[in-house]
């Protein structure tokens, strides 16, 4: 396949603007202000793109949400909060290619009719932010954004917001409330952000790589882009965020539906350590169930890894050799997850924190016969019924783990110490 | 309005109402914890996860609208689950420190743990510590430990007061309240925190480590402080009655908290309403009746004394008094003073700072309206200090403050000169009361059952919440018995409801009114001063 999403990365100066038109940059956003918003909904719906953030909604049905005779504002935001551990995609997109996320934001303004779009990167994201500042200026500039753009009469102000560092406002209702200048903590939903978003007022949330397809979608068709993957529900290019005991670590561009096992052996070049063969994967970031090496012939699209039980989410594939200790691993993701909680609700509050102690202990050789089923106990409680999926996020790779890798756990359990002899190593 | 179906009972509610308000009015109590009928939805306590059929997940009643159809289960084994893993995690971190908790007996946590809980802890990890007792305000302590971080207070601070002094700081598990440096919780409603606070977390300076809560015997009553009469719970400390047997008039008032009255104060009150009782052990109380010439008189004695000044002053009687008393004391005085051939009237006017927008009243006469009704407006103190400077009165009877021995009334001085003597009625000895010829003790505002009338003209009913000092008693029987020492015609009224009924014969805006059509509540008639 031809580099769609990633063609302009290796270029000279791809952040540049005159570089990104030179590639034909801009010219789907002057064909889509010339179309009624309704029609490029259509569009996107027919593409079958679904949002690249993690839920994999279909993004053409969002946009639909949105009220058709705006009564005031209504608002575009883009998440750039990239926060799910393993996932460095949006980051390329926005330091090599900042000007593909903002043609994609001013298309997907228009076809919503938003006033404004507000980009919320990710505060540690420093050198990303300084590229779309420079990106923006220059869009305002060529009269992309601002007044009357293109001289279609369609006003959109295009503002870049930094967080604070919090992963939680990377989920999108946490994310206005801070956009707000308030603690990011999520909403309750009913309202949902097409009823009342940022300010109370109708709201999309789109991830950067979603945006990023949609001047190709605008530009090359909606048949086109049902070309690309697996039709008519998995479809277009996508980027996959490779880490862990592989020999090329990297983001990767392929078709949704991208076999796992070509990711890791051709495009990845295979196991880090020829001696120490596969042993687990985390498919779509940390928070999803993990994947033992015999479940690892999947293909990488939405629907075949929920097919068993997992998910893409945002397709930061993290991959686990034979020298990977499973405890210390669940350990250390659950650390984060705890020291994430937003803390406003009580499951994810105190259920994380909990988690953690306890896997704390048997990683350490003080675990209990009874911790195992009080683990998968506790995660059962936290799961739905939280007020957003972190506390999902938190209990589902606690699930998986112990029930995958349970006989690691009894043995860590049973011999009072960390049973994986490459611990250290493992641990570098 | 939809009818949904809650545990198999058909209920009809109004639209818009959630499920947890629907099983509320239906007399389920959902068990929730930031949920708070004066406050905005929170959602996170997850107490009233509920089981909605066709919903695949359990939904929080507090949040959740009624819809025409809906059927849901509050006691099912999901939904058991759920609560007693709610209280698990409640728990984990909660130092179980009930022995030494002032909430403790009023305490959510206690009782939702012994009805949804396990009963045991699976915990066997260190608990989380924080702060214990700090100080974040004039009278308001915080204890980390015990938060369960429901945001109540905050919310109160956030949405009724509107001083946002309290937030969350930090995150996660580590979460705590706080207020920010240089801005503690200071505003005139701040004990409310108090109140709505589920557990142990906010306490009452005042109050903490005062009594149990159990040993509080709670009359609802009307507070006095000012005339917007917050509806309260009067909380009157009974433990040394049980335990040594001694009369309850040695016991005294621990706290006072709202009751809730939508019309009037809806579940709020001011600091300075909630701290009034502390004025009634701030000054001398009278507690025997007393006369100038002769210190072992008896009340018979003091109030023949009384009774033969005021005969021989007939026509030259002044009265002056507190805008605090009940309605009933005034209407008792206003007969007296008929009797004796009549005379000016004059009404305290105590006026301090102004309305607020929330419910601080600057007229603190608790039944200045119903001083209007009883006496009429012609009440000026000041034409009452002017008859007594021209000569015109023989005899003033001061009728005291019931709250406040600092609020009088006291007469200027250049009028006092001029007045043979002074009878002196009320709770306290304020002033130059001590100089007056007779003394007679009479109830105090937490002592004697009446009527008020707030400033709206809303009528409501004040409680004796515990027995008068020494030889105190209603004022209407302090002037029944002058009366009757005078024999002076007086209606023969044993009872403050038989007062009352004589209130509505002779007031106008009492008409047709007795104890059960006021009740707790208070009675409406439209005619008010602030209206």
């Amino acid at each position: 396949m031809d580099r769609i999403l990633t063609a302009n990365v290796h270029k000279d100066r791809s952040f540049a603007l005159e570089v990104y038109e030179a590639g034909g940059g801009y010219q789907a956003l002057r064909k889509a202000v010339q179309t009624p918003p309704d029609d490029l909904q259509e569009i996107v719906k027919a593409s079958g793109l679904r949002g690249r953030g993690g839920a994999g909604f279909p993004t053409g049905v969002k946009w639909t949400f949105m009220p058709k005779q705006p009564q005031g504002p209504m608002y575009l935001v883009c998440n750039a909060d990239e926060s799910e551990p393993g996932t460095f995609k949006d980051r390329l997109i926005m330091e090599k290619d900042p000007h593909l996320l903002l043609e994609g934001c001013l298309i997907a303004s228009y076809a919503i009719r938003a006033s404004a779009c507000y980009v919320y990167i990710r505060g540690e994201f420093h050198h990303a932010a300084r590229v779309m500042e420079r990106a923006i200026a220059e869009v305002y500039a060529k009269g992309y954004a601002g007044r009357n753009i293109l001289g279609s009469g369609y006003d959109c102000e295009v503002v870049l917001h930094e967080g604070a560092g919090a992963y939680i406002c990377g989920e999108e209702t946490a994310l206005m409330t801070s956009l707000e200048g308030n603690r990011g903590y999520p909403r309750l939903k009913p309202p949902f952000p097409a009823q009342a978003g940022l300010w109370g007022r109708p709201t999309t949330i789109n991830n950067v790589e979603t945006l990023a397809n949609v001047p190709f979608i605008v530009e090359r068709g909606a048949e086109w882009y049902q070309s690309i993957g697996k039709a008519p529900k998995n479809t277009g290019p996508k980027l996959y965020c490779l880490s862990g005991h592989v020999k090329r670590p990297g983001v990767y561009e392929a078709p949704l539906g991208l076999p796992l096992k070509e990711l890791i052996y051709d495009l990845g070049g295979g196991m880090l350590h020829a001696d120490r063969p596969l042993k687990a994967v985390i498919p779509g970031g940390s928070s999803v169930p993990v994947l033992t090496a015999e479940e690892c012939v999947v293909d990488l699209d939405f629907d075949s890894l929920a097919a068993i039980g997992s998910m893409l989410g945002s397709a930061g594939i993290m991959v686990m050799d034979a020298s990977t200790c499973m405890v210390k691993a669940i350990e250390r993701i659950t650390h984060f997850y705890a020291h994430e909680s937003c803390g406003q609700c009580t499951p994810c509050r105190e259920g994380c924190g909990w988690l953690e102690r306890i896997l704390n202990r048997i990683e350490s050789g003080r675990g209990r016969q009874e911790d195992m089923d009080l683990l998968l106990d506790i995660a059962d409680n936290i799961q739905g019924q939280t007020i957003c999926p972190l506390g999902d996020a938190a209990a589902m790779p606690v699930r998986s783990f112990v029930k995958k890798f349970r006989p690691e756990f009894q043995a860590h359990v049973d011999r009072k110490a960390c049973t994986v002899s490459s611990h250290a190593q493992a641990h570098d | 309005m939809p009818k949904l179906t809650i545990d198999g009972r058909e209920i009809e509610v109004e639209a818009g109402r959630t499920v947890l308000q629907a099983a509320l009015s239906a007399g389920n109590e959902i068990p929730h914890y930031c949920y708070h009928p004066g406050l905005s939805i929170a959602g996170n306590c997850r107490m009233c996860l509920v089981e909605v059929e066709k919903a695949p997940k359990l939904l929080i009643a507090c949040d959740t609208r009624v819809q025409e159809g809906m059927v849901v289960h509050t006691d099912s084994e999901r939904v058991r689950g759920a609560r007693a893993s709610m209280m698990e995690f409640f728990l984990i971190n909660h130092p179980l420190d009930c022995p030494i908790c002032d909430q403790a007996g009023e305490c959510r946590l206690q009782e939702y743990a012994m009805e949804h809980g396990r009963g045991i802890s699976r915990y066997v990890e260190a608990k989380n510590a924080f702060e214990k007792a700090v100080d974040i305000g004039r009278h308001v302590m915080l204890d980390q430990e015990r938060c369960i971080q429901c945001s109540r207070c905050i919310r109160f601070c956030d949405e009724v007061t509107r001083t946002g002094e309290l937030a969350f700081f930090r995150r996660g598990e580590s979460t705590v309240i706080g207020v920010v440096p240089g801005k503690p919780l200071d505003n005139p409603y701040s004990g409310n925190v108090v109140d709505i606070c589920p557990v142990g977390a906010l306490t009452l300076k005042e109050f903490r480590f005062k009594t149990r809560v159990w040993y509080l015997q709670n009359t609802p009553s009307v507070c006095a402080a000012c005339s917007r009469g917050c509806n309260v719970f009067v909380g009157v400390g009974t433990q040394r009655l049980l335990m040594a047997t001694q009369g309850q008039q040695d016991e005294s008032i621990k706290r006072i908290v709202p009751r809730v009255n939508d019309v009037v104060n809806g579940h709020w009150m001011c600091d300075e309403g909630r701290l009034s009782y502390r004025r009634l052990y701030s000054g001398e109380r009278l507690v025997r009746a007393r006369t100038r010439d002769d210190d072992d008189a008896t009340w018979e004695d003091a109030v023949r004394t009384a009774a033969a000044i005021l005969k021989s002053a007939a026509g030259k009687v002044g009265l002056l008094i507190s805008p605090r008393l009940t309605s009933e004391d005034m209407l008792a005085w206003r007969l007296l003073l008929e009797r004796l051939g009549g005379g000016p009237v004059g009404v305290r006017r105590l006026v301090e700072g102004k309305d607020d927008d929330l419910l601080i009243r600057a007229d603190k006469g608790a039944n200045s309206q119903g001083a209007s009704w009883i006496f009429g407006d012609a009440t000026a103190e000041a034409d009452l200090f002017a008859a007594a400077r021209a000569g015109r009165l023989a005899t003033l009877v001061i009728v005291g403050d019931a709250l406040n021995p600092e609020d009088g009334p006291s007469v200027e001085a250049a009028a006092r000169e001029r007045i043979a003597s002074v009878i002196h009625v009320g709770p306290f000895v304020p002033g130059d009361a001590a100089s007056a010829a007779v003394l007679l003790p009479s109830a105090a505002w937490s002592e004697e059952d009446g009527t008020i009338v707030n400033f709206e003209g809303r009528i409501q009913r004040v409680r004796r919440c515990h027995l008068p000092r020494g030889e105190g008693r209603p004022g209407w029987r302090v002037a029944r018995d002058v009366a009757e020492a005078a024999r002076l015609e007086m209606p023969p009224w044993t009872s403050s409801a038989e007062v009352l009924a004589s209130l509505a014969e002779r007031v106008a805006e009492y008409e047709g009114l007795d104890l059960e059509s006021i009740g707790l509540l208070g009675a409406e008639t439209g005619v008010g001063l602030g209206a």
